[in-house]
């Protein structure tokens, strides 16, 4: 394993000993079993793994949307087992960006008003600063003539583009996106993938994206393998070629 | 069971399964059950006090007291019955939207759109069905309990057997107008393609039809023409009783003309209410929510307005009257004659309730349905950030969009009509001591009528809220996350 927890590179995010599991009894399944592992700040890191390989729960757990079995998790310095539902809620409103598969923007409000409702669920206007930064992400994102649609007028990659910009936009220290490709052709899908590279690039921004293409997790810094709930592998960046070929061995493997 | 203690931690509860929304379908039996219990109880009464009137042989002009009765009850539970209406073309509305991907698949598989259009009406008759017969029973029932009651209490003598084949009317058109209404609120599944099955999860908020252009246009020329009407049976009134009659007749189609055009009227004036509630987050949200589906929204709102125009209707005419009565009199009208007015204006105004109650049943039902429908959208909404008491307060703020501004429309419109129909049948009827005719007064408003109102408008609002924010503060950001 290439990266523990215990080193001094500060991390965005990180868990401990984390163990998931779902129902009870004869049904009990393990979803995460002891998983330890920490995101490195800045750094853009890919999640990869069969289906039921616990890759979302890991997600979920670590961006406080589900509540772990045992374990501790930290975004940044701070534990967030433990903490109330409303406390995580504040949490995630300021430190946590999140990019979905079904882009997932509210459709009754227009482009705007979807990338600046993390600042308004907060019950305060955008910062001058803030407003600066939001004009330059519409402004990176092709979205310049759009803030006034709504997104059933937008095709799917200026939907995912919308979607990305409400991410940045309050600056979190993570960014969880899932699958943020899958319902986007390759093109499309290439270009969101650059434009969330660029972001950790350029501007340091921690990213964690879950996805099954081996495409997509090229263009990350580090790729994490999970199987049957435990970190199977961790590599830095790799080909689209190697990740297939190693799926493809574990697959056969297993 | 292990050494791994199992240590509930922040979100801990698990999501709770939302209802279907199939759930729906129960208002729909209820609004059926209520309207056709309600007409059989009033015919059972109207058939009881006609039997008791035509056996007064001291009382003139008895047969038009009975016709008049008879007209009076089939009106209202004329206007019950398309309250309920309104609620389950809603309901059936609304269901449909929620089953797009059921419907698809259905396509997929080989359903043409007409058979499955058919397939929806079918449930409506079942459900009318079902909900008449159980209106039949509770209203027959009803009365079986009360008009004995009305023997000892008032202690009228007469013949009158209950159970009588016209018992069943109400059942029967119930039936047959719940069947209707499922038909024409499920006119939407003709646009679902097979397409929707297999394609992606795009968002699928499409605007409603706001009516076409001629049922515009037919509204506008209804609403116009009826005022003029209403207007002109008030100037005559000053000359006859009989420009009652007229104002009548413009009151009815001024109404129609509003309800027709409602999708064209309520969304300003949900926008107007909407600022009221101030431009956080949540309010914001609620007001574009109240809006997502125009035509549902404004149909529901009519029913409400419908409710509130006649209740309100009832106390101005029986207030104005009695201003009416001292100004042409120059002073208090005999006792009998108030407490006369006063116990019609009671009667009528409980009878009309019952529209009112049919349509909070709607609005209960329609914000319910709603959330469950938006229950991925509430999901991102917490995962992004909202707490679950902004998304109780936003769901809270839905809800009183729309009570407030059907109420305050209703007040406004039941003002007029109570004051037009009060002027147009007394207007020209002098009245002792004075005799002074024509006598014009403007508006008298009772206070403690729409002191109640806006009481109930309140507990509306709250009750109409509970169901929806609990459902959808039970929603967990996972929901956001997970496919459909």
């Amino acid at each position: 394993m290439q990266q523990l927890p215990t080193d001094t590179a500060p991390m965005a995010a990180r868990v401990q000993n984390l163990t998931k599991t779902f129902g009870a009894g004869e049904s009990r399944v393990h979803a995460l079993d002891d998983v330890t592992i920490g995101l490195r700040r800045g750094e853009f890191t890919a999640i990869m793994g069969p289906s039921g390989s616990g890759k979302s729960t890991l997600m979920h757990v670590m961006a406080g949307l589900d509540a772990a079995t045992s374990g501790r998790v930290f975004i940044g310095d701070t534990e967030i087992t433990g903490l109330s539902d409303l406390e995580l809620t504040v949490l995630r409103r300021s430190r946590v960006g999140f990019v979905f598969q079904s882009f997932n923007l509210v459709p009754t409000l227009d482009v705007l008003g979807n990338i600046t409702l993390p600042f308004e669920l907060a019950g305060r206007s955008p910062s001058p600063e803030a407003r600066r930064r939001i004009d330059a992400l519409v402004e990176s994102m092709g979205l310049g003539g759009r803030l006034r649609h709504r997104p059933h007028e937008l095709s799917g990659g200026q939907q995912q583009r919308v979607a990305i910009a409400r991410a940045l936009a309050t600056r979190p220290d993570l960014i969880f996106a899932d699958e943020p490709t899958g319902n986007l052709d390759s093109r499309t899908g290439r270009e969101v993938l650059g434009l969330l590279a660029t972001a950790s690039r350029e501007h340091g921004q921690s990213i964690a994206m879950v996805t099954h293409d081996p495409v997509a997790a090229s263009h990350a810094d580090r790729v994490i393998f999970l199987g049957d709930g435990r970190v199977v592998a961790d590599t830095p960046r790799q080909s689209a070629e190697a990740i297939s070929a190693y799926m493809l061995s574990s697959e056969v493997g297993a | 069971m292990s050494a791994v203690a199992e240590r509930p931690v922040g979100v801990s509860r698990r999501p709770r399964r939302l209802p279907r929304a199939e759930r729906g379908l129960g208002a729909s039996v209820l609004v059926a059950a209520i309207s056709s219990g309600f007409g059989t109880l009033l015919i059972a009464a109207t058939g009881f006090i006609g039997a008791w009137l035509l056996a007064a042989p001291y009382l003139a002009g008895r047969e038009s007291v009975v016709a008049v009765v008879a007209i009076l009850s089939a009106l209202l539970v004329g206007v019950a019955m398309f309250v309920a209406a309104i609620v389950t073309t809603n309901t059936f509305a609304t269901i449909v939207a929620g089953r797009t991907r059921q419907i698809a698949l259905m396509r997929l598989i080989g359903a043409s759109a007409r058979s499955e259009r058919a397939r929806v009406a079918r449930q409506g008759l079942v459900v009318g069905a079902v909900g008449a017969a159980i209106g039949l029973v509770g209203g027959t029932a009803a009365a079986a309990v009360l008009l004995p009651v009305a023997r000892t209490v008032w202690g009228i003598d007469v013949d009158y057997a209950l159970v009588q084949p016209t018992l069943a009317a109400p059942a029967v058109i119930v039936t047959l107008t719940t069947w209707a209404a499922a038909w024409a609120g499920s006119r939407r599944v003709l646009e679902v393609t097979p397409l929707q099955a297999i394609s992606g999860a795009t968002e699928r908020n499409r605007s409603e039809a706001v009516g076409g252009r001629g049922r515009r246009i037919a509204a506008g020329i209804l609403f116009l023409g009826g005022s003029l009407v209403l207007a002109a049976g008030i100037g005559l009134g000053l000359l006859s009783p009989l420009g009652v009659v007229v104002a009548f007749v413009g009151g009815i189609f001024s109404f129609t003309g509003l309800s027709l055009g409602a999708t064209v009227i309520m969304p300003p004036l949900l926008r107007v209410t909407g600022r009221l509630f101030g431009r956080s987050a949540e309010a914001r949200l609620a007001a574009e929510n109240a809006l997502r589906y125009p035509e549902r929204s404004s149909r529901m709102a009519i029913g409400v307005v419908m409710g509130v125009t006649l209740v309100t209707m009832f106390a101005v005419a029986s207030q104005s009257a009695r201003q009416v009565l001292i100004t042409s009199g120059g002073g208090e009208p005999p006792e009998e004659l108030l407490s006369l007015m006063d116990t019609f204006a009671a009667i009528m105004m409980s009878l009309v309730a019952v529209s009112a109650v049919i349509a909070a049943v709607g609005l209960v039902n329609l914000l319910t349905l709603g959330v469950i429908q938006r229950r991925r959208e509430l999901g991102l909404l917490r995962t992004l950030g909202f707490a679950a008491p902004q998304i109780r307060k936003m769901v809270l703020i839905e809800a009183a969009h729309l009570t407030v501004t059907s109420v305050a429309l209703g007040l406004v419109l039941g003002v007029v009509y109570g004051w037009a129909g009060a002027q147009s049948l007394l207007g020209s009827i002098g009245v002792p001591p004075l005799f002074s005719s024509p006598t014009f007064v403007l508006p008298s408003i009772p206070w403690v009528t729409v002191a109640i109102v806006a009481l109930a408008t309140a507990l509306l609002t709250g009750v109409a809220a509970v169901t929806p924010t609990r459902l959808a503060t039970a929603v967990s950001p996972i929901d956001a996350l997970a496919g459909d």
